[in-house]
């Protein structure tokens, strides 16, 4: 036996034993190796893979929404965006103070702005500012290379042109909510995507957005992009055709604007269609909202104004909200009159100013009465009288059906979110309401559309083109959508013929003609130069008459003033388009809402080559008009 | 310097020669890889210094093959206080880097003492075991002169507050615990001080961050970001690396620096991602090849001094190796020792090429009389 010199240690012993640790240790690593490198070396690679290729989605850009004519609406635009990544900032104070002064801003609040972030959230990009203007993109472009860490980037922002003109039409867009994400149809979306919240642009959401590319980048463990591994390049959106005529519609927005300096502009709504085909050309919504202060995600002071203001400028008038229609309701009671054989051209009533039924007394809103009152001046001159005592005889029933046939109290199919449906009452509806018989005493109230009615704005424009035509159209918004794969028309709108004969609603159609062109009419304020127009007055009374009994108009507090209505449609014998008017404390359909359809008609008139240009005419115009009138 | 034996050149140990150097180059090609990505083109700073760090190393092997290693076992003790004393130092000179005093700085060089002292403390051990042979050792308190020595730099190691080191520099030391026949109480004793030092570390040594990364260890997903994250990563990318590896430069974990410290203490996983099992092995196989063949040396040596000093050496290298490779494999916590000759670290790589050195010292005259 050897041993180790000098040690008296025999070498089989400890170094035989010290060199099989060794090779214990070096094969539990082999062993370790191969089942980290062998074993689990598929399992691992693909996590190794997960941490550094990152699949990022190619937004597509949003489609155009345009007009008939296509005169572009909505687009979407390249904002440029500052972006500042805190990890990249080299002397933070000399940068924040020269991009301050870049930026006309103050240094501290931009340092607020990206404030102090730690760990991995140092390699993430803070917006500073959501869309530069030219200037300040110049500026900071021409300084970057002396501003590490500033960087600017494009991004898709939502641009409706015309700002706020049909704001309620179009719609706004917004972050995906919670509840959203969970439905079945957003089930592609992700938190944080941008899409259509209200109007046509969450209807149409599907068209409009288009089809998302992807890619796959190599990161670093910073997350820093290394390389693009593939990509596919995103669908942009289908560009939407609607029916509007944005120059119709910057008239009826003229005409809601077109008040004595310093008051508010009216409020209400106005609506115009085809007669023909039920293409929606207006849709206006007043007090509206820049609806591109929702684009970039809208800020929450702009939101509390918006929702906190108490005339509710979000809500779409022209469908969302319903108001007793007043006497535009009487073309649709005197066509059931015809219709139901109560009365015919030659009946007559006699109006002393006031009728008296089941102990009460109803007036007419013409004190001195209209003496005696055939269907042809009941309707020129709105006479209560006459529309008391046949409507009676006729009853609520037989009216109601005919009213819902020229689609009153019902939805109109126009397809916005929030449709109101109106109300067209019967004595099942009171039955079922309040459980409670229906009253001939509200048959009368009911005769002059001062009861349980409501109309919708949009009701009123249909229920009017119904008249023209004879037909109850659908209206539409959408004309066609084109995308890559070709253009698609919208089917032509749906339409049924009201419950009325042709030569009763002839007969009606020459007392609303008479309305605006014979003198003694309530409808004056509608007439167009070169073009016959038939139309309906109506005032909705908002309190009970003691109220305000005795009051100035102007003194009246707005909120107590009456709603005006004004319903029309032209050229009368051959019509092409409806008007709906509905202005909202507006007193009296006469002056209130005529002119607004008026300017309409005018505008269309006037494209149509039918009608010489409106001259402008100096100074107020406004006429104050003997307190009643309707 | 005497005259040199022209026997010593005769029986040159090529072998062993051919072994370190490889591991060397490996070592720098590693380093290369594992830090060029961040350089963008130019040359990486840590490789350019690696490489002075090799350079000085290969000159100091020069030297140290020059003198005969008896002459070494008298100055000894002059070397064991001189390289204590250099360590002493940094508790008065050195910065505090990292939470520790270990680094004397001077301009853009710096060096870690405590490398320089384990050198001083293996020759001292070799010495003492030389004259006391350990065969001869069998009661416990034959153990109380080495571990006087042993206490010397452990201590002034602990007093820099680099436990890593400290823990490394007792384990070199208590190598030659293999070696001394003491009965099996003082076995039980030995263990038991073992385990009330662990749990005296446990409690007063450690940091919270080093006890958390050994509850880490035990259960890595605890908190996969932290000091389990290094553990993830590191296992990732041994593993992505396969049969073959991603090849040289190639592999992602590496060149998109997803493991921390990669060019020092987790280089072993560089090399593990971008050769594979067999590029592993190999290296594996070379550490493997020097220690055995330094243990051959100790056989081999014609005096006691030889062989306990070729068995230092061993352990000098033995211990941070295992640690090192058992940690990148997922097998020990995580403790920043770095892989000897691999991992970046200039003193480190200077004083495990004059261990080796040593080794070759011994090796070449063990037919000199």
């Amino acid at each position: 036996m050897s041993h180790l010199a000098g040690t008296d240690l025999p070498i089989d012993g400890r170094l035989r034993l010290f060199a099989a640790l060794l090779g214990a240790a070096f094969a539990i690593f082999e062993l370790r190796l191969f089942q980290l490198q062998i074993v689990d070396a598929d399992e691992l690679r693909e996590q190794a893979l997960r941490n550094s290729v990152r699949t990022e989605r190619l937004d597509a850009q949003r489609g155009e929404i345009v007009d008939r004519e296509g005169r572009v609406l909505a687009k979407t635009r390249s904002a440029f965006e500052l972006d500042v990544v805190p990890s990249d900032l080299q002397r933070r104070d000399v940068t924040f103070a020269a991009l301050a002064q870049l930026l006309e801003r103050e240094p501290a609040e931009l340092v607020a702005q990206v404030g102090n972030p730690r760990g991995i959230a140092r390699f993430r990009p803070v917006r500073l500012v959501g869309d530069l203007d030219e200037v300040q993109l110049a500026r900071v472009e021409t300084h970057r290379f002396a501003l590490p860490g500033v960087s600017t980037r494009v991004r898709p922002l939502r641009h409706y042109l015309d700002g706020s003109i049909a704001a309620h039409v179009l719609g706004t867009l917004g972050e995906i909510r919670g509840d959203q994400l969970e439905q079945e149809h957003f089930a592609d979306y992700r938190s944080g995507d941008i899409i259509g919240q209200t109007g046509l642009e969450s209807i149409l959401e599907p068209q409009l957005r288009g089809r998302s590319g992807g890619r796959n980048v190599m990161v670093d463990a910073a997350g820093r992009e290394v390389q693009v591994l593939d990509e596919i390049a995103p669908e942009t959106g289908s560009r939407v055709v609607l029916t509007l005529d944005l120059d119709l519609q910057r008239a009826a927005w003229d005409a809601f604007h077109d008040v004595p300096e310093g008051e508010p502009p009216k409020m209400g709504s106005a609506v115009a269609i085809d007669v023909r085909n039920g293409d929606v050309l207006v849709m206006l919504s007043q007090p509206t909202f820049d609806p591109n202060l929702f684009s970039g995600g809208i800020d929450s002071a702009s939101w509390k104004a918006l929702t906190g203001d108490e005339w509710d400028p979000l809500r779409n008038r022209a469908i969302q909200n319903h108001y007793p229609p007043g006497s535009t309701h009487k073309v649709i009671v005197a066509a059931a009159l015809l219709q139901e054989g109560v009365v015919d051209a030659h009946s007559r009533a006699f109006c002393p100013g006031f009728f008296r039924f089941g102990g009460r007394t109803y007036r007419c809103w013409k004190r001195e009465g209209h003496g005696s009152v055939d269907m042809h001046k009941a309707i020129q001159q709105s006479c209560d009288v006459y529309f008391y005592t046949f409507g009676v005889q006729l009853g609520i029933d037989k009216l109601a059906n005919i009213a819902k046939s020229f689609g009153l109290g019902q939805a109109t199919g126009i397809g916005l979110a929030g449709e109101a449906t109106g109300l067209v009452p019967s004595s099942e509806w009171k039955q079922r309401r309040f459980g409670e018989r229906w009253y001939p005493g509200e048959t009368v109230s009911a005769a002059i559309g001062q009861g349980y009615n409501l109309y919708t704005p949009i009701q009123l424009a249909v229920s009017y083109a119904a008249i023209a035509s004879g037909q109850l159209v659908e209206p539409r918004l959408v004309q066609r959508v084109e995308s890559s794969e070709g253009v698609k028309e919208m089917p032509p709108s749906q339409s049924k013929p009201v419950a009325v004969s042709p030569e009763h609603l002839a007969l009606v159609r020459r007392g609303m003609t008479a309305v605006v062109e014979e003198p003694g009419g309530t409808g004056g304020r509608a007439r167009v130069p070169g073009v016959k127009v038939a139309g309906k007055t109506g005032t909705a009374q908002v309190v009970q008459l003691q109220h305000t009994e005795g009051m100035k108009e102007t003194d009246i507090p707005i909120r107590y003033r009456d709603h005006a209505w004004f319903g029309a449609f032209a050229p009368a014998d051959a019509p092409e388009i409806a008007v709906g008017v509905f202005v909202e404390h507006g007193l009296h359909g006469s002056s209130g809402a005529g002119p607004v359809a008026q300017r309409i008609l005018a505008r269309y008139f006037e494209k149509r080559g039918m009608t010489p240009p409106p001259k402008q005419v100096a100074g107020p115009a406004r006429q104050e008009a003997p307190r009643g009138v309707d | 310097m005497a005259s040199i034996d022209r026997r010593v050149f005769q029986h040159f140990d090529w072998l062993l020669f051919a072994l370190v150097w490889s591991v060397v180059a490996i070592g720098l090609a590693n380093l290369f890889s594992a830090t060029h990505a961040g350089a963008e083109g130019r040359l990486p700073t840590e490789f350019k210094r690696q490489l002075i760090a090799v350079a000085i190393g290969a000159s100091a092997m020069v030297v140290v093959l020059l003198i005969d290693y008896r002459r070494l076992e008298r100055w000894a003790p002059a070397l064991y206080v001189g390289a204590l004393l250099l360590t002493a130092s940094t508790l008065v000179l050195a910065p505090v880097t990292r939470g520790n005093r270990s680094w004397l700085v001077y301009g853009s060089l710096s060096l870690q003492p405590a490398e320089f002292a384990k050198i001083g403390l293996v020759l001292m051990m070799a010495r003492y075991f030389h004259r006391h042979p350990p065969g001869r050792l069998n009661r416990l308190r034959d153990l109380f002169g080495p571990g006087l020595i042993l206490a010397g730099p452990v201590g002034l190691i602990l007093l820099q507050h680099d436990l890593g080191v400290a823990v490394l520099t007792l384990l070199i030391g208590a190598t030659y615990l293999l070696f001394v026949r003491i009965p099996a109480r003082a076995w039980v004793v030995i263990g038991a001080a073992a385990l009330g030092a662990l749990a005296g570390l446990w409690t007063f040594g450690f940091k919270d961050h080093q006890r958390k990364r050994i509850l880490d260890f035990l259960d890595p997903t605890r908190d996969p970001l932290a000091s389990g994250y290094q553990a993830i990563q590191s296992r990732i990318a041994v593993g992505s690396g396969g049969l073959t590896g991603q090849g040289y430069l190639d592999g992602p974990q590496t060149q998109l620096q997803f493991l921390p410290t990669q060019h020092s203490d987790f280089a072993f996983s560089v090399l593990a991602e971008e050769w594979g099992f067999i590029g592993c092995s190999v290296l594996l196989m070379l550490y493997l090849s020097v220690l055995v063949w330094g243990l051959v040396v100790a056989n081999n040596s014609k005096d006691g001094f030889g062989s306990m000093l070729a068995i230092g050496v061993v352990g000098m290298l033995f211990w941070p190796a295992v640690i090192n490779v058992a940690m990148v494999l997922g097998l020990a916590p995580v403790i920043g020792v770095p892989l000897p000759l691999i991992s970046y670290g200039g003193t480190q790589v200077l004083a495990n090429l004059i261990a080796l050195a040593l080794l070759m010292n011994v090796s070449m005259r063990r037919y000199i009389f």
